[in-house]
């Protein structure tokens, strides 16, 4: 090797050398988009997930991780404007390898088409809006994911449940979009299993009393009522005053702590949800002592937790299966995740071409409360 | 409708409406003295539900709670009379003589987030004050209520006569309507003007703080709860007219009651009736159903 020779390899060594340091620090960033003020139902759900992801993106760092990845959050405050305005940032100034969000479905429906058009994955979680993937699963490829119980799947779950018990249902939900959205679907569950609700009410967002609601609800025989409503406590604390007890039966939204804490044990005993947290797994028992240990008293929604933990661990897994920050292989590498193992019920193929939800309907359950604690209904 | 449930939502609704009217009451109390409106009366609300909540968790007895939550909201009600008031009442043809609205609605985000600070950003359940058990009901001829619910309607009630007779029967009252009608010329007569308008502005803080540890067992509360409760008092005080204490009784029992029944009736829009009736009543009648051309020469 000559002089000349010998000093280009050495120099170009050094550019590799360098570059590969550079890349190093630069990492990679994962955007997150979610609701963490603003009405307490949506902060429940933004801050329980954010948990998990940082409990995952904990746990990847601490392994000897392959890459440095690191997370740019922002908080949308429940509010659509806001959430388009942060993502646009994500993809411009932060420029993101991928995005997390966030709580509602109509902020998702409106950021969603940018991430697809700019080729950025998106987890979509913890809304639950049933048509968010679907709408652009024929795109090919699509940019849009999801980790989160799809509405779709617990409703379904829940009125075969209601119906092989011969319950007279009756349905009590909000006047907020989720609540007209999730109105329309029982609804046209119910109409598809040649049935009918004998009650439905209806309560605005911001309501404080529901003894009206309740008291119609048990004047037309109602024995079970499915409930979806921000503040679903204000149910049960009219049930004293009407004498009524019927079979709830809700969302995830139920099986939050606050649930427990404001309506306490007996009121929330034989209450139904959805679910895909089943603590007596070990993955989901390890996670969810993790997550007591990180957060403490502030740890108050495992359900919700979890899928965080998942959306993060299954975008985590495709930054070290795609060799970097390269969005477009991170999407490649998320849709041919393989052997995953999360703390919900996430199978360990999720995904496909033409699927794009972590979880499938059989992968959702309803859980119950018993004695303090939601177990799985059997 | 079975009657049971006829008296059940009236009982709720009285009870709410109770809530609305002591809001009602501190705006009627400090526009009288000062032409003013405490926008962040609504978190005074929601602080005194907190600090009712920590005092009531820690083992408390009602009156301790009760009196220590109320105390606490008056000194609150000194520091916005002094912070976010006065600098703007000595200089009313200023530029910034409508500041008030700016400076006491951001004195109660201040409090928002305080209390998100300490409390968290959650939905919390205040502990019953007359009872142990939180669904511990009172019965009477199978219609049942909580405790506080009773309180509410009682306090609202017993407050109005008290405030009728302070304002129309007492000295104090006398200053009040003198500084209403002119400030200037009830400091020439002697009428210590600013004593009255910080009074004024304890007296409301004492009527949102008395809603808000009786509100806190029968709603759920959280950071934000305030401003719910402040519109439908400024509702319910355009309604009763912003001169007549009996007036905001009668709408504030009016409203609540109206929403109860529009939510049993007609619960997709139960929230937007008791606004509707609002709405045509300020059309026909702008001073408000029980209100005065001339308010302050009564």
């Amino acid at each position: 090797m000559t002089k000349s020779n010998g000093a280009s390899a050495l120099g170009a060594m050094l550019v590799l050398c360098l570059g590969a340091t550079v890349a190093q620090a630069q990492g990679v960033k994962v955007g997150v988009v979610q609701g963490l003020s603003g009405p307490p139902a949506v902060v429940d759900y933004g801050e329980s997930y954010l948990q998990g992801i940082e409990l995952a993106l904990d746990d990847y760092l601490k392994a000897s991780p392959k890459h440095k990845v690191e997370l740019v959050v922002y908080n949308d405050e429940a509010n659509p404007q806001k959430a388009v305005a942060f993502v646009q940032r994500l993809i411009s100034n932060d420029r993101v390898s991928a995005v997390i969000g966030t709580v509602n479905s109509g902020n998702v429906a409106a950021f969603a088409p940018l991430l697809q058009e700019a080729k950025i994955p998106l987890m979509i979680g913890p809304a639950v809006a049933t048509n968010l993937t679907l709408q652009f699963i024929d795109k090919k490829p699509s940019f849009i994911f999801r980790c989160a119980l799809v509405e779709k799947y617990q409703l379904d779950k829940m009125l075969d449940w209601a119906i092989a018990g011969k319950k007279k249902i009756g349905l009590l939900h909000g006047t907020s979009g989720y609540g007209q959205f999730v109105a329309a679907e029982v609804q046209k569950g119910i109409a598809e299993r040649n049935t009918q609700l004998v009650g439905v009410e209806s309560a605005a967002p911001n309501v404080t009393d529901m003894t009206p609601q309740v008291l119609k609800l048990k004047e037309s025989g109602a024995d079970l009522v499915l409930l979806f409503h921000e503040s679903p406590e204000l149910f049960y604390r009219a049930l004293p005053k009407a004498g009524y007890r019927p079979t709830v039966a809700g969302t995830a939204a139920l099986s939050a702590a606050a649930m427990l804490r404001i309506v306490g044990k007996e009121g929330m005993e034989g209450t139904v949800m959805g679910d895909s947290l089943d603590l007596n797994q070990t993955q989901a028992k390890e996670v969810d002592q993790k997550l007591r240990a990180k957060f403490g008293e502030k740890y108050r929604w495992p359900a919700v937790a979890a899928l965080g933990h998942d959306a993060m661990k299954l975008i985590l897994g495709a930054v070290d299966a795609s060799g970097g920050g390269n969005a477009e292989k991170i999407r490649d590498a998320l849709e041919q995740t393989k052997g995953f193992k999360g703390a919900t019920g996430a199978p360990a193929v999720p995904y496909s071409p033409n699927d794009h939800e972590c979880l499938d309907p059989g992968d959702v359950f309803l859980s119950v409360w018993r004695d303090g604690r939601t177990v799985k209904l059997q | 409708m079975n009657p049971v449930d006829l008296i059940q939502v009236l009982v709720s609704g009285v009870a709410l409406g109770g809530v609305y009217t002591l809001i009602g009451k501190g705006m009627f109390i400090t526009y009288r003295t000062t032409q003013t409106l405490n926008f962040g009366q609504g978190d005074l609300l929601a602080v005194a539900a907190y600090l009712a909540l920590t005092l009531a968790t820690a083992g408390a007895p009602a009156p301790v709670v009760l009196v220590g939550s109320v105390a606490a909201v008056a000194l609150l009600g000194m520091v916005v009379e002094r912070v976010a008031v006065r600098p703007f009442q000595d200089r009313p043809h200023a530029a910034g003589a409508l500041a008030w609205i700016l400076t006491t609605f951001g004195f109660g985000l201040i409090l928002q987030n305080m209390l998100v600070s300490v409390w968290g950003k959650s939905k919390q359940y205040s502990p019953p004050l007359f009872s142990t058990k939180a669904d511990s009901l009172v019965t009477l001829a199978e219609v049942r209520f909580y405790r506080e619910e009773l309180a509410v309607a009682l306090a609202s009630l017993v407050i109005v006569g008290l405030f009728y007779l302070a304002l129309f029967r007492s000295r104090w009252g006398k200053q009040v309507a003198a500084v209403a009608f002119d400030k200037a010329t009830s400091a020439l007569l002697g009428i210590d003007v600013k004593r009255t308008v910080v009074s004024s502005y304890v007296l409301m803080a004492m009527l949102a703080a008395i809603s808000g540890v009786l509100i806190g067992p029968i709603v759920t509360i959280q950071p934000h709860i305030g401003l719910l409760f402040l519109v439908k008092g400024f509702a319910v005080v355009s309604v009763g007219g912003f001169t007549n204490p009996i007036g905001v009784l009668v709408a504030g029992i009016a409203f609540g009651v109206v929403e109860g029944f529009a939510n049993y009736f007609d619960s997709l829009f139960g929230d937007l009736y008791a606004y509707v009736f609002v709405f045509f009543i300020l059309i026909f009648r702008p001073t408000g159903l029980f209100g005065e051309r001339h308010q302050g020469v009564r």
